[in-house]
């Protein structure tokens, strides 16, 4: 295994502070310390090549995880290799393996063309010039950025920076690759551009990826296999079409008609997600779909309908609300 | 080593290419400095007009002196910014993308920008202030007195970097350390005229404890022949027992650090 976690924890200490000025002022003389746990026990293993995807809500921790994974935050207890290293030991052996991007960190000098910084990671990996050049024209081709190479970043658009952001990360060519909600904040299309290129390398280099995000189109696209953490926790690990198995396997199916319809008309036939009109959506279990769409087809006025999966953000949604429960 | 010599040439070359792209913020800071070096030149102008003498020392003496502080104020000003800004990066997390790269983290954070304006400033108005002093007082000029006294400044700046690389650290606990950075500021400031001003207990504070004489006063007093070899001795060895406190508290305050929330 490339990647291989055992009951990690993570223990952050803070103390409350009670509003308004009285309580700013108590703080000054007394501070009650309470310690959160933002990770509790994390244990999963990830294979060589492998793209997975790490889900879960705000403050699920995360981030906290893929920290600790690069070695930038020491763990409370608990075990980790990664590519053989212990993370925390921070080796430069280590750091020479793998790369993390962070959606809302940077590290590229803003009032400088990318190129600039890409040359201190060239000084910084010791990276022998024939390789770096090579690394540069490829990935800035597969990014499509050549033409930005000389231009300051501060001049750039958010999904240009991110590209720089990720060629800059890929520099020294890891072969694993932490990357930490990478298309947030940018349009559809340079969303997609940058799963496009994430899917190539990773199919080319067979890099190992963990990957956070919460657009669940990157993980649908990228990964095929996801471990979802709740409170600390993982709650579910294993593949994503197996998600939709655990919330009771269902299917929505979105029915047209040519003349409206009341509510009433499509409750007998299963559960009512939306009715409006010519318009009704159902979720149906799969079992005896064949049966009750016969019925639906025989006794509605139908013009058009499609069946299709529930929502890979629904299932997570409600494996979130299980609190605790491990699945 | 040999990395770190090149790295050190690529950040000062990328901080240059920084600092020039906002021309007029760059000849404002020019400028900005130029009005701090009168208000300490007006402290040579004082020691001439009086005549005053402080101890064996005649203006011409002290004028050497006040040029050593202004010199070396320009190389603390050179990397200053690093530690001005440490607090912010533990505060906002930045550190994290520096962590992950194969370089000691200490020299990538405390040396990664170079504020060319403050030391350009500095550097030229001091060596004139030594060199012109140097020159009027009548001293020796050999190759002993000039590599012992270039020797000495080396010690000096690596003695600065680590002394006030100290208070800095404290931000990896306490986060804002406003308050600090004023104390060590005002620190700094006592160098500003030879350190036989002040009364011996502070004299000896200032040399032994908390060597901040030595990184302006101990060049000075070789120039003048009269630095005593003892003092030639703890002028190397204060930089390197300071330099390694400060890797020490440097290596525990980072294991402190807890990065920021994304």
């Amino acid at each position: 295994m490339e990647i291989e976690v055992k009951h990690l924890k993570k223990e952050f200490s803070y103390y409350k502070k009670m509003v308004g000025l009285s309580g700013s002022l108590h703080n000054l003389f007394h501070r009650e310390t309470l310690t959160k746990e933002a990770v509790q026990d994390i244990s999963f293993s990830v294979a060589k090549g492998e793209i997975i995807g790490l889900l879960g809500p705000n403050g699920a921790g995360k981030t906290t995880t893929l920290k600790m994974l690069s070695g930038i935050l020491y763990p409370t207890s608990g075990q980790a290799l990664v590519g053989g290293f212990i993370p925390w030991e921070r080796k430069n052996a280590f750091k020479q393996r793998f790369s993390i991007v962070m959606g809302q960190k940077n590290q590229l000098w803003w009032d400088l063309p990318a190129s600039d910084s890409f040359y201190l990671n060239k000084c910084i990996f010791n990276i022998d010039d024939q390789q770096y050049i090579r690394t540069i024209e490829e990935l800035s081709e597969l990014l499509e950025v050549k033409e930005l190479m000389n231009v300051q970043v501060r001049r750039l658009s958010l999904g240009e920076r991110m590209k720089m952001e990720i060629l800059a990360a890929l520099i020294h060519r890891p072969d694993i690759l932490f990357l930490d909600e990478p298309t947030i904040g940018l349009d559809i299309v340079s969303q997609q551009k940058i799963r496009n290129f994430l899917r190539y390398y990773n199919e080319q280099k067979k890099t190992t990826i963990i990957l956070t995000s919460h657009y669940m189109r990157d993980i649908e696209e990228l990964c095929e296999r996801a471990v979802i953490i709740s409170q600390g926790q993982v709650v579910y690990d294993g593949m994503l079409s197996k998600i939709n198995h655990l919330m009771g396997d269902k299917k929505v199916l979105t029915l047209k008609f040519t003349e409206d319809i009341s509510i009433h008309q499509l409750t007998s036939f299963g559960k009512v997600r939306e009715c409006k009109c010519r318009e009704g959506i159902l979720e149906l279990p799969k079992e005896g779909l064949r049966k009750t769409m016969a019925d639906i087809l025989s006794c509605l006025p139908v013009e058009d309908f499609t069946v299709t999966e529930i929502p890979l953000e629904e299932s997570i949604a409600l494996i979130f609300k299980k609190e605790g429960a491990v699945l | 080593m040999k990395k770190y010599l090149r790295l050190i040439g690529v950040l000062m070359k990328l901080s240059l290419m920084s600092q020039l792209e906002y021309r007029v913020n760059f000849i404002a800071g020019v400028a900005v400095e130029l009005g701090w070096m009168l208000v300490k030149l007006l402290y040579v102008a004082v020691v001439y007009r009086i005549g005053v003498n402080i101890s064996v020392f005649t203006p011409n003496h002290i004028q050497i002196f006040i040029g050593i502080y202004v010199l070396m104020t320009g190389f603390y000003m050179l990397y200053y910014p690093n530690f001005a800004g440490l607090g912010q990066m533990v505060q906002s997390g930045e550190l994290d993308m520096y962590l992950v790269k194969p370089v000691s983290l200490q020299f990538i954070v405390t040396l990664r920008q170079w504020s060319f304006p403050m030391f350009l400033t500095n550097a030229i108005v001091g060596s004139i202030l030594i060199i012109t002093g140097w020159q009027k007082a009548g001293l020796a000029v050999n190759v002993k007195q000039i590599l012992g006294f270039l020797f000495l400044l080396l010690c000096s700046n690596l003695l600065t970097y680590s002394l006030f690389l100290i208070p800095y650290l404290m931000c990896f606990w306490i986060v804002s350390t406003g308050g600090i950075e004023s104390l060590s500021s005002a620190l700094w400031d006592f160098n500003n005229m030879p350190y036989m001003i002040y009364g011996k207990w502070i004299q000896r504070i200032g040399t032994f404890i908390l060597p901040i004489f030595i990184i302006t006063n101990f060049p000075g007093l070789f120039l003048m022949g009269n630095l005593h070899p003892a003092m030639f001795v703890w002028a190397i060895a204060a930089p390197v027992l300071f330099f390694i406190l400060a890797r020490i508290l440097w290596k525990k305050a980072v294991r402190n650090y807890t990065s920021a929330s994304s």
